[in-house]
This record gives structure tokens, sequence and C-alpha cells, in this order.
């Protein structure tokens, strides 16, 4: 080798010293920086300069601001912070007022009339009328935003006959609006122009400051870090204590505790069940455990998806499935796997959503019970051969069923094994196959499998998760429904509570269609886990959740908390204030540790030293 | 340096790169499921409306098709739109480069330089207690992983001692010092987790060079010279013994690109590692196509710079 080329690239080797400690010397200057910075920021300020912010932590990001792309977690609570729906989701999640009072039936059922209330304002200072709910409603049908579209009832027409008045034209009586259209209301004046957009142009357009009717605007995105929500200063409802509302977003859950901790961040949206005994252990955090929101399944095939479907036919043996229920401890899941932050299952409609969820009666309920499940095999045939491994009198099979577990589940390929645990004691043998959630979409599909372990989540209103139940929800590509479970009885019962208008009577229809579900058992709801969220005690206080005392503290059907929230009034506490950077000792030490490393390899690699006559 | 040497260079490069440009494609759908599916299961579309997006995306023609539209779209520059979030690839990736090039880059670098002054010194000075030292940290570093690593690091300094900030790349916009000083406290803690993770084999690397150098003929002939110590290991051993360790870094600085997916996540730092890591659990094919093209198109030209540099450094490798 070329000593001499290789030279201009390696021979500055003590000059090299002189840049690493360049590069530390930049690091700390920068860290003492922002140590100043800090100790600035809460020292000096001048108290009326200093907006006051709310920190939420989460863990799915804003991808994109606009609404009409929403999609994560955080874009959901990112609208329901900015908007309104004409009618929104109350205490209890059913209809309440929005920007609309109330909503009148006609006497056939068929047109309901809205009235909006008064002086409401754009947060650009321009009127909200019901030419804006009009144009909202339209927009998402004509563009096909489906999240939203979903909502009205086909060949529904809406008009605004004057600016406080629009109508919904039904073609055949219903509850309308009073199924509440989680539809946001956007100015017209805004997104009129993009009449003849198409979707993707739709989504790419971005608005700063958003233009919006909530509490809060969007006026800062940072992508992949935190967004920044400024007060609205038209907002119709009660002004907000805070000026802004900060998402920050953590890519991992044990980060968004830590952050919890040093006081980074006032509340944290959306942890799973085992980080719940660290954030129990941290001083003034208090935890919000969320009624669930979606349930563990357990879902079984009865075939029909297509050529491929191959279930196990015994499972269409309503006994088998029921003995499979018995068999299950359900509260044993919940100790084992999900300890302190779930519930047993019950019906395929949420406990979140309280005024539609049956709690079944307990002469309904499908208990624990081993010894009885296997008597209900014994008497349906099913014998136990030499292996301890039942048969199915009808096709000489042996009572073997293969379980994917989903890995979107949190703990679920160990519900797999407690299931598998729980069938060897009444002759069934499982094989737990966890998988990917892309790989459990395709056997969904498909139909190649007997059974699996997946989730639902559904919306405040039940009709989504009742429709998947449905004999229709298995036709054609995309199917939603898991097994593809066909009854017609269970298709008028849900058919009924659609078209019913008056509340209570489609709540004991929506009854009716659980517990139907609940005794047939196409699927078994195994659990309900908890979403967990936290906040700082000594930092925020007046958060209030929907649905009341069960629910979200943060935006994910209603903004009523962020209105409601404010700066706690006792002084942070030692820890929190901890947050503010390096103490002053530290540094220093650190830069004279620095300091006599370079000088001390400076001073050996000059000296000329003896090292290699020692060796 | 002859010229056919590097337009043979350039022209692998170039063969690599198409060959990248097709892997990128048929590797992500070798993946089982599809991307507009998993919506449904959480959300209210119905399948119609799964149809409509599936068409959309293109997903319903056949793979050649695709292929096709892919390749003529890449080629033009058209990198084009998340299937997640409906933005422009280009521009999701345009705000996640600079984060990672600070973050690997700076770790990098300061691992590099670290590591090969161990390195020498080490393997100067070989059985030494520094040499013991350095190697034995640098076998400890080199097993531990990032993940575990970086975790620790945030549970004591960011958690228990509130230090550092528990993630992100800062929490205040802005400019001036202040803002610089804000994505220095977020930086440390990542920068400190890479640095870490990656000296450990520049030390490796640089005391095995120096030590299989020191035995060299011409070492022993500097020295009956009667040059010093310093001077032989300065100026003869040091020059020859850095090629492979040069290898590293300039491969190092190819990988850059590709970001620290581990450690970007450990500390939801907005870079191009946490972009592929999220693209990889949506299946955003647009986004992970144009990460791994980028991340590949770097390594390609870290390797294309390397090759010419040795032809450089050392003209016997033109022919080879």
């Amino acid at each position: 080798m070329s000593s001499s080329h290789a030279q201009r690239f390696v021979g500055r080797y003590t000059r090299r010293l002189v840049a690493t400690a360049g590069v530390m010397a930049m690091l700390a200057g920068a860290g003492m920086a922002g140590m100043s910075s800090a100790a600035a920021d809460s020292a000096s300020p001048s108290p009326a300069a200093a907006p006051t912010v709310l920190r939420i932590g989460m863990t799915t990001s804003v991808d994109n601001p606009n609404m009409f792309a929403v999609n994560s977690a955080a874009e959901w609570g990112s609208a329901v912070i900015q908007y309104d729906m004409a009618l929104k989701f109350g205490p209890d999640l059913t209809a309440s007022p929005g920007l609309a009072t109330s909503c009148d039936p006609s006497d056939d059922n068929r047109t309901w009339t809205c009235h909006l209330r008064d002086g409401l304002k754009w947060s650009d200072g321009q009127p909200i009328t019901s030419k804006d709910v009009v144009f909202s409603y339209n927009f998402v049908r004509d563009k096909q935003f489906d999240y939203f579209n979903s909502y009205f009832p086909e060949g529904t027409t809406f008009t605004a006959p004057d600016d406080k008045t629009f109508v919904w034209h039904l073609t055949k009586p219903g509850i309308g609006p009073m199924r509440p259209a989680w539809c946001y209301i956007v100015p017209e004046h805004i997104w009129g122009k993009y009449a003849n957009a198409t979707q993707d142009q739709i989504k790419a357009v971005k608005l700063f400051p958003n233009v919006a009717s909530g509490p809060f605007v969007m006026t800062e995105a940072n992508p992949g870090q935190n967004w920044t929500y400024s007060r609205n200063p038209n907002f119709w409802g009660t002004r907000p204590t805070y000026d802004q509302v900060v998402f920050q977003l953590y890519t991992n859950q044990e980060a968004m505790v830590q952050a919890l901790k040093n006081g980074e961040i006032d509340i944290a949206d959306g942890f799973d069940g085992p980080l719940l005994p660290a954030l129990s252990a941290i001083p003034n955090v208090a935890v919000q455990k969320v009624e669930s929101d979606f349930w563990v399944s357990l879902a079984f095939n009865f075939g029909g998806q297509g050529p491929n479907a191959h279930p196990l036919p015994a499972l269409k043996d309503l006994n088998v499935r029921k003995a499979i229920e018995m068999a299950i401890d359900k509260q044993g899941i919940v100790d084992k796997v999900y300890p302190g932050a779930a519930v047993p299952g019950d019906t395929i409609i949420r406990p979140l959503s309280t005024f539609w969820h049956l709690n079944v009666p307990a002469d309904k309920a499908i208990t624990y019970d081993p010894a009885a499940a296997n008597a209900l095999l014994d008497q349906s045939g099913y014998t136990k051969g030499g292996d301890g491994i039942r048969v199915d009198p009808k096709t000489g099979q042996p009572l073997h069923i293969t379980l994917p577990t989903s890995d979107d589940v949190n703990g679920s390929s160990d519900v797999g094994q407690l299931v598998r645990g729980y069938l060897k004691q009444i002759g069934i043998s499982v094989d737990v196959k966890p998988t990917t959630a892309a790989k459990m979409y395709d056997l969904q599909q498909s139909g190649e499998f007997d059974a699996y372990i997946w989730y639902w989540s559904g919306d405040p209103d039940p009709n989504y998760q009742l429709s998947v139940f449905t004999s229709s929800a298995c036709d054609g590509d995309g199917h939603l429904s898991d097994g593809c479970w066909k009854d017609p009885a269970y298709d008028a019962i849900f058919s009924k509570q659609e078209t019913e208008f008056d509340q209570a009577k489609r709540q004991q229809d929506v009854f009716d269609a659980q517990q139907y579900v609940y005794d047939q058992i196409p699927d078994i709801a195994l659990v309900y886990p908890n979403y967990i969220e936290a906040y700082r005690t000594d930092k925020v206080a007046g958060l209030i959740a929907t649905p009341a005392k069960v629910g979200y503290l943060t935006t994910s059907y209603d903004y009523a908390s962020m209105v409601s929230a404010h700066p706690a009034e006792q002084p942070p506490t030692t820890e929190s204030s901890s947050s503010g950077g390096i103490p002053v000792w530290v540094w220093p030490l650190a830069i004279a540790a620095i300091g006599v490393g370079v000088f001390l390899s400076m001073r050996r690699s000059g000296k000329g030293s003896d090292e290699f006559e020692r060796d | 340096m002859r010229l056919r040497y590097i337009a043979r260079k350039c022209g692998w490069a170039l063969l690599t790169l198409l060959f990248v440009l097709s892997a990128n494609f048929f590797l992500f759908r070798i993946m089982p499921g599809d991307p507009i599916g998993l919506l449904a299961r959480s959300t209210r579309l119905s399948p119609e409306a799964l149809q409509q997006q599936i068409h959309l995306f293109g997903l319903d023609q056949p793979l050649p098709a695709q292929y096709l539209t892919y390749l003529k779209q890449t080629l033009s520059g058209n990198l084009g739109v998340s299937i997640i979030s409906g933005s422009e690839v280009s521009e999701t990736l345009a705000g996640r480069v600079w984060p990672t090039v600070l973050l690997v880059g700076l770790g990098t670098l300061i691992a590099a330089v670290i590591g090969v002054i161990a390195g020498i010194k080490g393997g100067w000075t070989r059985d030494s207690g520094f040499d013991r030292g350095s190697l034995y940290s640098s076998l400890l570093l080199y097993a531990t992983p990032e993940g575990w690593l970086g975790m620790l690091l945030l549970i004591v300094f960011a958690g228990t001692l509130g230090w550092f900030p528990a993630g992100g790349y800062a929490s205040n916009s802005g400019s001036g010092a202040a803002s610089f000083g804000d994505v220095a406290r977020h930086l440390f803690l990542p920068v400190l987790t890479l640095a870490l993770g990656y000296v450990g084999s520049f030390v490796i690397v640089m005391r095995s060079s120096m030590i299989d150098v020191k035995e060299e003929d011409y070492i022993t002939t500097a020295r009956a010279k009667g040059l010093n110590d310093a001077t032989i290991r300065r100026h003869h051993a040091v020059p020859n013994a850095f090629l492979p360790s040069f290898t590293l870094i300039v491969l190092s600085v190819g990988f850059i690109l590709g970001g620290a997916i581990v450690v970007e996540t450990v500390f939801s730092w907005p870079g191009l590692g946490l972009l592929t890591y999220q693209a990889i659990n949506d299946q955003d094919y647009p986004v992970l196509q144009a990460v791994f093209l980028i991340s590949s198109g770097a390594v390609i030209l870290a390797n294309l710079v390397a090759d010419i540099a040795y032809g450089y450094l050392d003209p016997r490798v033109e022919g080879v």
C-alpha cells in the first residue's frame, strides 16, 4: 500500500483526537444549551406570554392531518378535537346535541328535521349554516369517504330550507340522525372548491391553521413527532382553559411510561394491561381503566367462504360449540393473561356502549363447567378414542381444532394456549398457530381454519357490529363475517333493529340480537380487555370520561375532557420538576472527564512511549 | 487510476441497483395479506369500499402489470402515494432523512473515531490493561442488543433521573440556540445508544489489523533505523492497518440512510428506521419500496466509493 496516499486519509491521527473532542464538546454544549433553555423556560418567562399547554402522549401518529384521510387512533382523536357532528355522542354514546340541538321526525318517520344552534361560527369567523351540514353529508357521499358515508341509509337525501334547519329525507321509515351520523361537519367555503377533485387530491390538502368548529384547531404539524392544536376563539361551547393541546408521539409504550414519570407529558393515551403495575407505581399518576371497546373473540368456521374452506364439521353442532364455551374459564384467562386489565366477555356488543350492551341474565348465562361440558359431549355421542380425543360419530373424525391466533391482539397466543389446555379436559385437541394479522386476514377470507382467536372493535352504535354476523356479511371478496355463520332468524332480528325508530324498542331489539348470537355461539366473546389511560394528578385536573365514568379521558369519542381540563392547583412535585434537564453539578464533571481523557490520549500519542519495546 | 476500472465498478453498481429495484417490488408482495383488508377489522369499511380502495391502489391488477407501473413510476421519479396516509411518499421521506442522518451519522462518527483510536492503542499495546479493558468492553457492547441498551438508558436517564426526554426529536418548534439545545437533549440518548452499539466493531477490527501489522518486517526495519515508537505507529503502522477499518467506516456510512430501526423505535425518533418499522406493520408498499430503494442505493453508492477509493489507496486492487 502506498503509505503517502493513505496518510492523506489517516495520517492526521492526532487531529482526529481533537475532532472527537470537538464533537463531544458540541454535544455537551448543546446539552447545556438545552439545559439552559429548559431552565430559562421554567424560570423566567412572563406568565402572560407563555401559553398553557396540555401534552398528551400517544402511540399512534397523525400521518395525515387532513380529516378526510383519517385512519389511526391519533387521527380520529385529531378529528374529534377539531370538528363537530350534527348530533354527537353523549355520556352514554347515544345521540345528544352537537351543532344541532334536536331532530324531530315527521309522522311517517321518513323525514327528520334538525335545528342548529344560534350564532355558530367557524374558527375563521365565517358563520356555520345548515348548508355546511348538507354540503358535508353530500361531499362524503359523492367522494365515497365510506368511513363517514356508511351512516347514511341508502337513498337518503338532505336539504337546507333555511340557514338553521336541515332535513333528512329517508326512503323508508327509520331513525335517521338519531343513530348519530359519525360524519364531521366541514366548512363549505373551504372544501367546496374541491367539489371536482378526486379522493386522493382531497386527502392531499393541508390546511394550517385548519378551519373547524371544535374547541381546538390544528396549527402546527411535525410529522412523526407532535401535532399542536390551538384554542378556537370562535368555539360555540365553554371556553377551554388550555391555550394549546399537543399530541406527542411515542412509538413504544415503555417510553411513554417514562415520559409520564418525568413529567414530559400530562396524559398518556393507550397502554396494554402488562404496564398497569408500572403505571400504578408512579407517584402522582392516576390510571383510567377504560371499559373495553373491543373484544377478543374465538370464532368458529362454518365454511361457505369458497372452495378452500375446510372447517371441522363437528363445529357446526351447537352442542360442541356450547361444550367448548362451558369448558373455557374466561376468568382464568383474565387472571393469567390480562391481570387487572380485562373482564370476562359475554356478548358481541362491547360494554363501552353502555346503553346497548346486554348483561346476559343469569338463567341464560353459559358458565364455566368442564364436567357439564364433558357430559354434554357424551350425550351427543362424541365418545373418546384411545388417545383421549373425542371422535365425531357422523364423520369418524377426531375433534382436532387448528386454532390460529393473531399477533395484533395483545396476549392472543397465551389465550390460545390456555384454550388448548381447557379443551384438552373435554377431549378436544387444539393446535395453536400464532400468526400475523395479515395472514389471519387471508385465512378469514379463504376459510382455511377451524376456529381462530382475533378481535372485533366497532362503533358506539351497535349496527355495524351486529351487521357482521348477518348472512350477507359472508358475501363476496373482502367479506366481514368471521366464519360465514348464516341464520335467517338472526337476519330478521338485525333488520328489525335497523329500522326501529323508537330508541327503547331498538334497545330491546339489539338485546335480542345479542342474546341470539350468545345462544347460537358462532363466536365466543372471551374477554373484554381494558384500554388504559393515565395522567399526572399534580399537573392536570378536571378531566371527564366519555362515556361517563368508564370511558376515555382523551378524544376518542368527544372533546368534552379537553374543554373541562385545567392545570392542577397543587405545585409540581420534586419528581416532576426533575424533567428540566441534567443537574448543574453533572456538567463540570462530564466536561472535566472528557477533557482529561482527551489530554491523556494526546499526551500519550505524542510522547513517543516505549510501549513497543514492552511487547 | 484507470478509467476502465472506475467504469467497470460503476456498471456493476448500476446493475445491482436495477436488481434491487425489482427485488423491492416482489419482496413485499410475498408478505401475506393485503394492506387494505386489515383496515376493515377495526373500522366500518364495507366490502364495497374495500374493493374500491384495492382498485384505487391498483392492487387488483395482475402482478406483472403492477410491476410495470411501478418501474415506470419509479424511473420517472414518482414514488407514489402512501396507502395508509394518502400522502406523497417523496414528501414523507423528505421529512425523515435529516433526523436519520443526524442520529445515525453522529452515532457512527463518534463510534468510528473512538473505536479506531481505542483499536490502535489496544493493538499496539497488546495484553496491556488498556487493551484488555477495551477489548472486553467492546465484545460486551458488540453483543448487547441495542434495543435493550436503549431501553435501559431510557429508564435510567429519562424516567428515573429525568435528565433527558423519553423520546421524540424536539419538544418545541422554533429556531436558534433554544431549538438547537432542545434537539440536542432529545438526541443525546439515542446517539449514545448507537455509539455504544457500534463502537465495539470498530475497536475489534482496528485492533486486529494493528496486531497483524505490528509483526511486519518493515516495522522492525523502522525500529532498527532508530525511529521512535510514536513515529513508527503513526507513519508506518496505522496507515497500513487502517484499510479494513476504512472499509467498515465507508460501509457504515452507506447504512446511515437505512436508519436505525430499533433505536429509532425505542426513542420515538422520527427517522427512516421508524418509518420502515411503521410501513412494515401497515404493509404500506409504496413507502416500503421507497425506503428500501433509498437505503439500498446508499449502500451501493458507499460500496462504489469504497471500491474506487481502494483503487486509489492501494493500486494493486485495480487488477482484481
